[in-house]
């Protein structure tokens, strides 16, 4: 498990009778930027909670860097640094003090670093918390969890609220000095384009349900649009097809793997097989999203009915 | 050497940059021995994944148009041509395959197919020459 960061297996939370977190089974490599992605309400802030000791979780487990979650909680929140949604530290105190008052918790804390960031991160050091901009309000938490010395580092939502000078400052800072050594981190977010640049694994949920883990190179070399003129084909043999819509002449396939081996079975059918192109994260998104929800409500048939409804 | 991604085309980043890479000195703007920037370097600058640079320059590594020596500094390799023709037709067979499908379906003649080869592989040889030509007013 020494490869594996984060690994949840059949993780369930139930908040009054409604299901944030539906048999979630993560699994987050040690030293990869995962995109954990959904949209709002999708999951995620219960599922990093329940990470972090925060929430107790209904069912399933859970490790954070080989420490198994409710029972190991001090050894991971020493290794873990954790950059909340709306990113409060105690308003009046400077980062100078923040420093101060953060570094006692960590047994790993290198002032070297301190002050190495935070003069390469330009933060004004006797300002008060509260006056610091959102994006340098990040900065800070970025430099405490560098010199904390964390080896995974959860970041709900890091890029809300930034303007896009600060996003590519954000996205900068966290190429140069963040990811290397060995080091994981878990950026949750609906900010896919963000996502899309710097991540190397996804993990996308909906409902509390995962719909896709993968590496994002993989997905993108992967998923397919394929445009045909002919009939449609509902059910393929060599490959998922995610989504169908059809104007009556063409045909559009969201496919999952093997396009190559899908556009041929079209051919096979007489179709004629107009277009296969990649597809941007997304698109990906959307289309995952769209097709739980086709299949949740009530079509258990899924891509014929998605053909019918759109003609 | 200046890259540029699109980080929401359905293309992979490694891709990308790989490509550029490529055509960079495919067209002689990279010579043989010159260093490149160090994957940090490259990620700084392009805001990315510092894995995602160092996936594509071991893909270049492997495929002999790079080279790393001892300590981390990476250069464009001395002889990229190192590999066995078969195996340079090997690679190069799914673009052929490739042009050679699209270009059919569009109705193209195989000789229109085939002029636009010739048409790119010369603006690789005069950007080649471009290239050497502002070299020796330099030196």
């Amino acid at each position: 498990m020494n490869d594996i960061a984060i690994w949840t297996e059949k993780l369930v939370k139930v908040y009054s009778q409604v299901k944030a977190v539906d048999e979630l089974s993560l699994h987050v490599p040690r030293g990869s930027v995962y995109g954990f992605l959904g949209r709002n309400g999708a999951g995620k802030t219960s599922t990093i909670k329940i990470l972090l000791g925060l929430a107790r979780p209904t069912a399933g487990q859970a490790t954070v860097l080989g420490f198994r979650v409710g029972h190991d909680q001090v050894a991971i929140l020493e290794r873990t640094a954790y950059v909340s949604e709306n990113k409060a530290l105690y308003g009046n105190l400077t980062a100078k003090e923040l420093v101060r008052f953060t570094r006692g918790f960590y047994p790993n804390w290198s002032d070297d670093a301190a002050t190495r960031y935070a003069r390469s991160f330009e933060i004004p050091m006797d300002r008060p918390f509260v006056k610091l901009s959102q994006g340098t309000r990040t900065k800070v938490y970025l430099l405490l969890a560098l010199a904390q010395g964390a080896d995974l580092l959860v970041l709900d939502e890091p890029t809300t609220g930034l303007d896009p000078v600060a996003v590519d400052e954000f996205l900068r800072i966290l190429g140069q000095d963040v990811v290397g050594e060995g080091r994981t981190v878990l950026i949750s977010s609906h900010q896919l384009s963000d996502v899309e640049q710097v991540a190397d694994h996804i993990g996308l949920i909906d409902h509390g349900r995962l719909l896709l883990e993968a590496r994002l190179d993989d997905i993108k070399s992967q998923f397919r649009l394929v445009t045909a003129a002919g009939n449609a084909l509902a059910q393929s043999r060599s490959t998922e097809v995610v989504s169908v819509t059809s104007d009556g002449n063409f045909c559009k396939y969201v496919v999952r793997q093997n396009a190559e081996a899908f556009a041929a079975e079209l051919r096979q059918q007489g179709a004629t097989v107009t277009d296969v192109s990649p597809l941007g994260l997304r698109e990906i998104f959307l289309e995952m999203v769209r097709k739980e929800e086709v299949c949740t409500s009530g079509n258990a048939a899924g891509i014929p009915a998605a053909v019918s409804s759109s003609f | 050497m200046l890259l540029h991604i699109n980080p929401s085309s359905g293309v992979p980043i490694y891709l990308q940059i790989e490509n550029q890479v490529k055509h960079y000195i495919a067209s002689g703007a990279m010579t043989p021995g010159e260093a490149l920037p160090s994957v940090r370097q490259v990620a700084a600058d392009l805001r990315i994944n510092p894995n995602t640079v160092a996936r594509a320059y071991q893909n270049l590594e492997r495929d002999g148009v790079l080279q790393t020596v001892p300590g981390g500094r990476t250069y464009v390799a001395e002889n990229p041509t190192g590999l066995l023709k078969s195996e340079k037709i090997r690679r190069l067979r799914p673009y052929a395959r490739q042009i050679a499908v699209e270009g059919t379906q569009l109705r193209l003649d195989p000789q229109e197919i085939i002029d636009l080869v010739w048409q790119e592989l010369n603006a690789l040889e005069e950007a080649h020459e471009r290239h050497s030509d502002l070299d020796r007013k330099a030196r």
